[in-house]
């Protein structure tokens, strides 16, 4: 950790030697991972780096170049290059300028413990799930993650923010010779991670999954946990919660804001302040970040924007502002799903036939981004339920179907949500939920 | 340079280490630009510079990894005290000690070729050029996205080792592309040059850029994409396949290169892009497709971006048969895992940047051209009935790369050997070796072309690697085409 004071005067002596209008942003820190495959670990790794992003302004156009070195000269260089940038470009009527000083809403992201929690303790705590794994004959596969970075931006306007983060991810994959499953867990406190039950999950989901049979494809009842919920969740902040998706009219959302397009009990939003959502309080241009409704009782009800997006579309700004000079446009980075009122065990009990998921693999959601069409694989486990039980463990499937149509077919949501981070950056606080008519296309055999 | 004396320093100290079997070094420096014009504006450009370094250390048979953009000789050697101590770490779950193949130690170098550096070109020239492709693609109000992109890269590689090597290599890559979504009511399809996702890629300077065609190519794709708005729906059933090139190249990609990585195969991606059904028992006997199939690793061919002088842990390129005739015969491998299969390295270890680690990584995967077979235009005129697939749109395939099912962009129905009509959001899905030994005709040397993909995902952390697909267009018959829904 470099540390607010350090970094901020870092970039305030670069703010000092502009020649114009800059913002400078900071982005990086130190990530370990240990990865492992038959109950040993096979690679281990760790990386310390950074970003330095320097946006230059020349009246309406703006420049963007990046470096991974901190030294005076290196930052210099690159404002350089950005001002040539910025001066090639043509005028940028969307430009709204550089953010002046904010207010921020405090969020919780740091743990001192995550941040020490080194190679040899991920070792030792793997070395015990392994011990447990190995008693019922199972190996484990799967990674163990911990970082701890800082982000900070401060412009010639006046501008200052910081942030730190830290993050403990762990996978636990549990094989027997014919069964596989999966149990995950996030906090931003390695402390708050229960390793003993999450292997006990993973174990015990693996003694079912045995004595696989392939189900014929076609429409069933299905039991989604939240995993799944995850996969898609991310799909759906990038062709329809997104800017660039709404504004281009290839999200659901587009034009039809105020209109139904799921059930009642579906409410979707972006907040920084859920628990473990690990939400930054202001987006990556300053921005303070809001808690924005999305889909409220099945209806659209909004999208993010950045400061450039919001002044196309007429809108406010909702501090979802990505890396300076990409041209994803304001992602929704921390989606929620509310709760419901009912648990996973009472979904498996009430279901009369249906099919129990516990993983997507290999989401695609470029089918019909109108209709929020989506292909994919289950994954880690897939069950038949019969008469309120799991019955039989199934080959894996294929589904392709409309979200907006299986949303608009949710019996039941639990009360528990679980927390998942995709690639250390997106992350999604989801429910299980039981859909009626869901539909299969295709089974894995070979 | 300064920093290589410091890398030799510290493989020195850690050579001399108790336990440490072997340790290798990386210096990598990267500069790469970033532009994006969208409609009337740039709507992402950026320049940007990395330099750093990676050590990788074996300690008695369990490795660590440590990478630091840190440029001091004290950083050096505590990024090397780092990557020892996470290696002893490892150790403390060791069942099997890793052993690396007898590939002796390399010394050389290799420049990619290049005409003209990217980043000698002006700005003004590479933004007039995707400009210019946009305002042809925007002629239709019904284009409601028109996008050009392009993206460059010049890397400097260094590679070290405890056993000798001593390598560097100078890479310079290209890619561009154009996009126009059109959007009627509810209706959205989109037409991509030369195909989607970016582009084409090639590890050639702007010249490369240049040969695209972008400006040339922009009204037929425009007119693609409005005609798609009111194309018949691709019909539902089993038909004859013929996919283009560029999907025939993704194709390749998911069904081939990904499950001939042997580290898939060894189970080490199992908790995240998945395993292989192509297992050890299958080499040498399974039947991958039919007997015209055959499929090759080779990062020797000149200008693709899945080509190197020298692997991430300085196996040289090589040129090797993963089928052959339709047979499984190979795999993508590493010094770790090709003494699995009594082989020596074919040289498949890449690592995305100097902070990720080498994993085994695609190089060019191509699918050979059939010797004389046909043009694209022979292959139309000898099919009854059948279904023309171009440029990907959605991808998906289980974790052994079995069920998978491709969207397209773009799709004609053949008729007694002609195209008759156009077809909207076409889809196809199958099993990996059924589809594959469904193949009965592949286009010749005339239509073989490489594909370059500068953003194929493995690993955790996640790393994007550069590849290659060369291919002719081919035909499958009977395959499911439609989702079901």
């Amino acid at each position: 950790m470099i540390g607010r004071e350090e970094i901020l005067k870092v970039l305030k002596r670069a703010l000092g030697r502009a020649e114009g209008p800059t913002e400078i942003l900071f982005m990086g820190g130190r990530s370990e991972l240990t990865r492992y495959t038959k109950s040993q670990i096979h690679q281990n790794v760790a990386q310390e780096d950074f970003t330095v992003y320097v946006k230059v302004v020349e009246g309406t156009r703006v420049g963007v170049a990046r470096t991974n070195q901190l030294a005076e000269e290196a930052i210099a260089a690159a404002e350089r290059k950005a001002r040539e940038i910025a001066r090639r470009q043509p005028e940028n009527p969307h430009f709204p300028g550089l953010l002046g000083p904010q207010e921020y809403t405090p969020t919780e992201t740091y743990c001192e413990t995550t941040a020490r929690f080194g190679p040899d303790r991920r070792a030792e705590v793997l070395k015990k799930i392994f011990a447990k794994a190995a008693e019922k004959g199972f190996e484990v596969a799967g990674s163990f993650s911990v970082s701890e970075w800082e982000v900070a931006l401060a412009n010639t306007e006046g501008l200052e923010a910081y942030q730190p983060v830290t993050g403990a991810e762990i996978g636990l994959v549990v094989m027997s010779e014919e069964g596989i499953a999966r149990a995950d867990a996030f906090s931003h406190d390695v402390e708050h991670i229960d390793f003993d039950s999450l292997a006990a999950k993973a174990i015990a989901r693996c003694e079912l999954d045995r004595g696989k049979i392939e189900l014929p494809p076609g429409e069933y009842t299905v039991i989604l946990e939240p995993a799944c919920l995850a996969e898609v969740m991310m799909w759906l902040s990038f062709t329809a919660f997104g800017s660039e998706s709404y504004l281009s009219g290839q999200s659901f959302l587009s034009g039809a804001l105020g209109e139904r397009s799921m059930g009642e009990n579906i409410t979707i939003y972006d907040s920084a302040w859920e628990p473990e959502a690990q939400g930054l309080p202001f987006d990556l241009e300053g921005t303070p970040k809001r808690k924005v409704v999305l889909i409220e009782r099945g209806v659209n009800k909004g999208v993010v924007f950045d400061r450039a997006g919001a002044k196309k579309a007429g809108a406010e700004p909702t501090g979802h502002a990505g890396p300076p000079g990409s041209p994803w446009g304001a992602i929704p980075w921390n989606l929620c799903m509310a709760p419901g009122d009912s648990s996973l065990e009472e979904m498996i009990a009430s279901c009369k036939r249906g099919i129990l998921v516990s993983n997507f693999h290999y989401v695609n959601g470029y089918l019909d981004t109108k209709r929020a069409l989506m292909t994919g694989m289950t994954r880690y486990g897939t069950f038949l339920v019969e008469n309120g039980e799991i019955t039989q463990a199934l080959a894996n499937l294929r589904w392709t179907e409309s979200m907006l149509k299986a949303f608009s077919n949710v019996v039941a949501i639990s009360r528990e949500r679980e927390v998942f981070a995709r690639g250390g950056a997106f992350f999604s606080i989801v429910p299980a939920m039981m859909i009626e008519g869901f539909t299969f296309t295709g089974v894995q055999r070979g | 340079m300064e920093v290589k004396a410091w890398l030799l320093e510290a493989l020195d100290d850690l050579k001399r280490t108790e336990g440490v079997v072997y340790a290798d070094a990386r210096y990598l420096e990267r500069e790469t630009e970033s532009i994006t014009v969208r409609n009337e504006e740039v709507a992402g450009l950026s320049h940007e510079e990395t330099k750093g370094y990676g050590i990788r250390v074996l300690y008695r048979g369990s490795w660590g990894f440590a990478a630091s953009g840190v440029l001091k000789p004290e950083a050096v050697r505590e990024t090397a005290r780092r990557a020892l101590a996470i290696a002893k770490a490892s150790y403390l779950t060791q069942k099997k000690p890793v052993k690396l193949d007898d590939t002796p130690p390399q010394r050389g170098t290799y420049k990619s070729p290049w005409e003209e550096d990217p980043f000698d070109v002006s700005l003004d020239e590479k933004l007039e050029l995707l400009f210019s492709a946009v305002r042809i693609l925007r002629k239709d109000k019904r284009i409601v996205k028109a996008e050009g992109a392009m993206q460059l890269f010049h890397t400097r590689k260094l590679f070290l080792s405890t056993e000798g090597a001593e390598i560097e290599q100078e890479i310079v890559e290209s890619g561009a592309g154009i996009e126009a979504t059109a959007v009627e009511g509810r209706e959205v399809q989109r037409r991509s040059f030369p195909t989607s996702f970016g582009g084409n890629y090639a590890a050639r300077g702007y010249e490369f850029i240049r040969s695209l065609g972008l400006v040339k190519n922009a009204d037929r794709i425009r007119e693609e994409a409005i005609a798609l708005l009111s194309a018949a729906p691709c019909p539902v059933g089993e038909f004859d396949l013929i996919l283009a090139g560029d999907q025939l190249a993704l194709q390749v990609h998911e069904s081939c290169g990904h499950p001939t990585e042997l580290d898939r195969v060894l189970g080490t991606e199992i908790s995240y892009a998945g395993g292989s059904f192509l297992t050890l028992d299958k080499l040498g006997k399974y039947r991958y497709g039919s007997e015209i199939v055959n499929l090759v690793a080779d990062a020797t061919i000149p200008g693709s971006i899945g080509s190197f002088g020298y692997d991430d842990e300085g196996v040289p390129a090589q040129k090797t048969y993963l089928v052959r005739e339709g047979i499984l015969v190979g795999y993508l491998t590493s010094r770790e895992t090709a003494p699995v299969i009594g082989r020596r390295s074919n040289g498949c270890m890449r690592a995305e940047s100097w902070h990720h680690i080498p994993l085994i990584r695609m190089v060019n995967i191509n699918l050979e051209p059939a010797p004389d077979g046909p043009t694209l235009e022979e292959l139309i005129a000898d099919t009854k009935h059948g279904i023309l697939m171009q440029t990907n749109k959605s991808w998906s395939i289980d974790d052994l790369r079995l069920n998978f099912q491709f969207g397209c962009e773009i799709a004609w129905e053949i008729m007694d050997g002609k195209k008759v009509r156009l077809l909207k959001n076409p889809v196809y899905t199958g099993i990996t070796p059924e589809f594959w030994r469904s193949c009965d005709a592949i286009c010749g040397k005339s239509e073989w072309k490489i594909w370059g993909l500068p953003n194929c995902g493995k690993g955790e952390p996640s790393q994007a690697m550069h590849v290659a697909h060369g291919t002719a267009p081919a035909r499958f018959r009977k395959v499911r085409i439609g989702s079901g829904k």
